[in-house]
């Protein structure tokens, strides 16, 4: 056979070998076999000096491709082997649990409570908060709230034991105004912004309101309510309409219908109710659900904040955060907030 | 608040479907929350007369009928046996419905052929039409039926009426009554309100009421109007139906004609009336009773006509004659003076009283009637004349008797009506529409408001009647105009933005993202109760607060204010520990509440429970069955502040027990004392089925977001030069503390340590009784060149050695 002839036979049978050596082992052997000092192809390189001179670039060529080829061919096998000898011996079952690092979940209160702060502040509304005891005076009187209105009453409205103050002594109380109570709605912080801050206003109030109900379904003695509360120059009852369905569209759908029904509270005027149509209140049996109470922010809550009702309009609305996520979530009673049972929470 | 269609439709004209009349209401804010239909049974049966029977040409058991329906004649094939031609019988038309039986959907008659012959509708037997009588075959009527009649007619059932229950809102007294609303329909469509004509006897001969009764007004203020008419001779017995009927659809019993009547306009017109047993007064002077209105004497007993005794303070006001009391003003007559079947002759009431004082009395006695729900609102001080003169009427109609002439009307001072300027700019300002001044005068007008037009174009002057006493100021007004208007008419405007402020604004952000890195941290956010029992484990106060009581709890379990947020999560743990949900990681955000000198307090607290195991179920590996203990809460804390901007924070171990910790430390940053971490005591954790151990802690999240953290984190560049790392495992005291060996290391200050790491701490095999062993790692570096080991050495022998000595280190195997 002449030297050209050799070379392809050699390669091939070196080329096998590397394939089914089973194991390093096998292949390093099968590597000495072949491109060791003693080797095969070792021995064919060596040959390539006897040949005649005009014969020896093209052989040289020729010799120099197939070895690359065949280093190449052992450094795959390597790898091939390699990756065979970290598998494990049984292969990993994909369909047992993973070990699970639990993300703690929001209350859904604060859920809700987040996304209606977040509609708000598209609208360049501020969060606001204030005391929950509070005097009669912001809860009642500065609202317009008749003095004997029965919301007032000790059935309705949960008022606080204080110890007597020492006079003088320190951290001795400002001076009241009424009685101490656990505040029946958040708009007794309207009063407290008001009186804080000068016009325009532009705020939200989430927070806990107390009624002295007993729990049951629908009532729990702490629930939590947010309100609104926008006054500027030449605010009109289309600014709150406007703003009302634009929070309550993204809120709750852009497929919900809202009407605004008149409505009476003591400081607000006009005020109105707001109700809601959807497919899931139609669902429910009913055409309309109420939703909010809203209205244009009394000239007398004005006058009692030292605002000049004659230059400064505004509106109010409030609703309650359980309402909302009761019928967002579907849940049917509203003590499940309040029990925080972890299934519950961990729904959310 | 009920009314009916058919009550309304007799003061104004509307041609609107009962739905839309919900509707109407609803919108101009009458809130209908519940419609009844009253009536209207069988609907589509009428009195028929069976002209011919014959055979069915098909069938030996039925008959072919023609029969008059009072319109024309049909064909009706029938099964019955028990009539003849001539008879009257009940017939149901086709397209109407059978009653139908419970369970079962009504039964509708089509026409159709009975085997081959057409039957337009059918003859029913009283079964069919849910009637009590049992008859085989068709209720015969009698022979005077009027063909054609509606069968419920002729059996005397009332007639289709639908009730709606009203919403009236606090500030509107006036809708009280039938009138009143039927005021607002006047308004809403224009269609003008017609009250009935009120007409009475010319001089009856009767005498005249002066000579029969005086009044006297000894308590004005509570009483400004007060006045008696007297009806003679009549006869008292039950009401007729149209009376008794619309009383009772409305919801009110009635009791007898007299009593009916002052019920019936009392919600017709909403003025409450009173009537009195003339004879049961007491006459003094020349026979004449004096009706004396004052104030009850205090403790005087008085019984009123539900026969239960009440004592009054003079805070009440009393309808008296100059013996005794005959009536609680404005609440409830007296049983003494009570209409009973001997009365022959009738003093009527029709008074005005203070609605404050109304309020007060109905509520200390806990005794709400129709009359004190309408005074304590405000009546109309202008209609008690009015309302008289209709109730004398009717009672002449129902119960007979004569009117005595006149009145006595003691009204000292009817008020003047109050006049109010309506600016029309104002109007469209404020409603954000552009209504013309003449829109604005004809609401108003259609609502029965005098309106004086003063300047046409930039105001009008509106005198407001007595029935509106809500109306007091522009504004009122305005909100008339919008509700008459539409609120679905004006228009709504895109919201405009604009920059709001608040100094809580940027703290909701800090309370989100303190939100934020807890979940992140796998803890789950709680909201407990904020009223909870004084009995609660962990109801205790800082000094110098102290726990905060209701004044009027609902029960003992949420007496007072929480003073804390670990009795809430206590109780939480309780409720799902007792649910099978063992393993517990919860945080609460919230406020607590104390008192201090006797000024209420407010703080908003941060609070962490652990229980249960430490990971989430898996099932594989040794440590899957580990609890957790303090220092998961520890760490979870360390991770908290530190992600949260705060570093430093040291742990300072309380020595004794506390009434709700076994163990405890206090969290101290500086000088200020940020909150408390330990393990729940067993007691505590028996009494609340706590098994595994709870770990406990509550931070002064008010103090926390007040203290200084830096706002924004800035980079510090990655070490460019090599670290050499030092081991040290050293043999201590059990009473070292880890915090001592970091004071040692903070005293030693060695040259380039960069970091310390405790990496083991030991007891057993080879460390004495008494003794722990600790093993640090002490990483060097330095910032521009690479430290050598002699570079190290010097520094960190110096700082074993001052191990040695400050905390009797017993250096161990590879030391230094």
């Amino acid at each position: 056979m002449s030297f050209f002839e050799q070379i392809e036979p050699l390669k091939l049978a070196a080329l096998a070998e590397f394939a089914a050596a089973p194991d390093f082992a096998a292949l390093e052997q099968a590597k000495g076999a072949h491109l060791g000092p003693q080797g095969r192809f070792t021995a064919l390189l060596k040959q390539l000096g006897t040949l005649p001179k005009e014969e020896k670039p093209a052989a040289g060529k020729l010799v120099n491709l197939a070895k690359v080829e065949l280093e190449a061919a052992l450094t795959a096998r390597r790898t091939e082997l390699e990756l065979k000898a970290a598998l494990p011996k049984d292969p990993t079952d994909f369909t047992l649990p993973g070990r699970r690092r639990p993300l703690g979940k929001l209350h859904p209160l604060t859920r809700v409570t987040e996304d209606i702060v977040r509609i708000f502040r598209k609208l360049g509304f501020a969060v606001a908060d204030g005391p929950e005891i509070e005097d009669e005076y912001h809860c009642f009187d500065a609202l317009n709230t008749p003095a004997d209105h029965p919301a007032r009453d000790s059935q309705d409205t949960f008022y606080l034991n204080l110890d007597r103050a020492v006079p003088g002594a320190a951290g001795a109380p400002p001076p009241q105004t009424g009685r101490m109570l656990l505040r029946t709605h958040t708009s007794s912080v309207q009063i407290r912004v008001m009186q804080g801050q000068p016009p325009p206003i532009r705020i939200i109030v989430p927070g806990r309101v107390y009624r002295r109900d007993n729990a049951d379904a629908t009532h729990n003695p702490t629930f939590q309510q947010i309100e609104g509360l926008y006054v500027d120059k030449h605010v009109t009852v289309g600014d709150l309409k406007g703003t009302v369905e634009f929070v309550f569209k993204e809120l709750l759908g852009a497929d919900v219908k809202l009407r605004f029904r008149p409505h009476y509270f003591s400081y607000t005027e006009p005020s109105f109710e707001i109700d809601f149509s959807s497919p899931m209140v139609r669902k429910m049996g009913k055409e309309w659900l109420e939703l909010a109470g809203c209205g244009m922010v009394h000239p007398k809550v004005f006058a009692n904040v030292g605002y000049d009702p004659e230059i400064w309009t505004g509106w109010a609305f409030g609703f309650g955060i359980e309402r909302i996520a009761m019928l967002r979530y579907e849940i049917n009673d509203i003590r499940l907030f309040y029990e925080n049972d972890t299934r519950f929470l961990r729904q959310f | 608040m009920k009314v009916t269609l058919n009550w309304l439709k007799q003061y104004v004209a509307f041609d609107w479907s009962p739905e839309e009349l919900a509707e109407r209401l609803t919108m101009i804010g009458i809130e209908v929350e519940g419609v009844q239909r009253l009536g209207g049974e069988f609907e589509g049966v009428v009195v028929a007369q069976v002209l011919t029977r014959d055979r069915h040409p098909n069938a030996d058991r039925l008959s072919v009928c023609r029969v008059a329906d009072g319109k024309g004649e049909r064909q009706i094939v029938c099964g019955a046996q028990n009539f003849q031609a001539g008879d009257k019988v009940p017939l149901i038309l086709p397209g109407a419905s059978l009653p139908a039986k419970p369970g079962t959907p009504p039964f509708t008659i089509k026409v159709g052929k009975i085997r081959n012959v057409e039957s337009h509708g059918m003859m029913c037997s009283p079964q069919e039409l849910g009637l009590p009588e049992q008859i085989d075959g068709l209720l015969i009527l009698s022979p005077d039926a009027v063909v054609g009649q509606p069968l419920a007619e002729y059996l005397g059932r009332p007639g289709s009426d639908v009730v709606y229950d009203l919403e009236i809102t606090p500030n509107r007294p006036d809708l009280n009554s039938v009138v009143g609303i039927a005021r607002e329909i006047s308004a809403v469509t224009g269609n003008p309100l017609r009250l009935p004509e009120v007409t009475l006897p010319a001089t009856t001969g009767a005498g005249s009421a002066e000579s029969l009764v005086a009044v006297r007004l000894d308590a004005p203020e509570l009483c400004p109007r007060y006045s008696a008419r007297v009806i003679r001779g009549v006869k008292i017995g039950p009401s007729p139906a149209w009376l008794r009927q619309s009383l009772e659809k409305v919801g009110i019993r009635s009791i007898s004609n007299v009593v009916d009547v002052t019920n019936f306009v009392m919600l017709e017109i909403g003025q409450p009336l009173h009537a009195f047993d003339y004879h049961l007064l007491t006459a003094t002077n020349g026979g004449r009773p004096t009706i004396v209105v004052r104030r009850a004497a205090d403790g005087e007993k008085f019984t009123t006509l539900d026969g239960k005794q009440r004592t009054l303070s003079p805070e009440s006001l009393l309808i008296a004659d100059e013996a005794k009391a005959i009536a609680l003003a404005g609440v409830m007559g007296g049983q003494n003076t009570e209409i009973n079947d001997q009365t022959v002759d009738v003093l009527l009431e029709s008074a005005y009283f203070d609605p404050r004082n109304i309020r007060a009395t109905a509520k200390k006695l806990e005794l709400r009637t129709d009359a004190s729900y309408r005074y304590e609102r405000g009546a109309d001080i202008g209609i008690c004349d009015w309302a008289s003169r209709r109730a004398a009427q009717l009672i002449l109609q129902t119960a007979g008797g004569q009117l005595v002439d006149g009145v006595v009307d003691a009204f000292p001072q009817p008020p003047s009506h109050k006049q109010i300027t309506l600016r029309h700019g104002k109007v469209n300002d404020l409603l954000g529409v552009r209504l013309s001044p003449t829109e604005n005068v004809q609401h108003l007008q259609r609502l029965g408001l005098n309106v004086t037009i003063q300047n046409a174009d930039e105001y009008c002057m509106v005198s407001i009647p007595s029935f509106r006493i809500d109306l007091k100021q522009e504004i009122d007004l305005i909100e008339e105009v919008a509700r008459l208007h539409g609120i679905n008419n004006i228009p709504a405007t895109a919201p405009r933005a604009a920059k709001g402020f608040h100094p809580y604004d940027a703290v909701h952000d800090e309370l989100a993202d303190v939100r934020r890195i807890l979940t992140g941290l796998g803890l789950n956010e709680t909201q407990g109760q904020t009223l909870i029992s004084d009995q609660s484990p962990g109801v205790v106060t800082t000094a110098p607060w102290t726990v905060l009581p209701l004044a009027n709890p609902l029960s003992s379990d949420m007496n007072v204010l929480r003073p804390s947020l670990l009795p809430g999560l206590i109780a939480t743990a309780r409720h799902n520990l007792n649910r099978k949900n063992a393993d517990l990681a919860l945080f609460e955000i919230g406020r607590v509440f104390g008192q201090a000198n006797g000024q209420a307090q407010e703080q908003r607290r941060l609070a962490f429970l652990l229980t249960g195991l430490r990971q989430a179920p898996f099932w594989s590996g040794t440590e899957r069955e580990a609890r957790c203990d303090i220092y998961d809460l520890k760490g979870l804390l360390e991770e908290f502040l530190e992600q949260f901007g705060f570093r430093g924070v040291a742990f300072s171990r309380r020595a004794d027990s506390t009434a709700l910790f076994l163990e405890s430390a206090t969290l101290q940053l500086g000088k200020n004392t940020l909150g408390e971490i330990g393990m729940l005591t067993p007691v505590v954790a028996r009494a609340n089925d706590l098994r595994d151990p709870v770990f406990l802690a509550e931070l002064n999240l008010d103090l926390l977001l007040s203290l200084f953290r830096p706002s924004a984190r800035s980079f510090k560049p990655l070490p460019a030069q090599p670290a050499i790392r030092r081991d040290v495992a050293m043999l201590v005291p059990e009473a070292t503390t880890h915090e001592a060996v970091l004071a040692a290391v903070r005293q030693a200050k060695p040259a380039n340590l960069e970091s310390t790491q405790l990496f083991d701490v030991f007891r057993g095999k080879n460390v004495p009784p008494g003794q722990k062993s600790l093993a640090y790692a002490f990483t060097y570096r330095h910032a521009e060149r690479t430290l050598t080991d002699a570079d190290v050495n010097a520094a960190h022998e110096k700082l074993v050695e001052l191990f040695k000595t400050n905390l009797q280190a017993v250096l161990r195997e590879g030391g230094a």
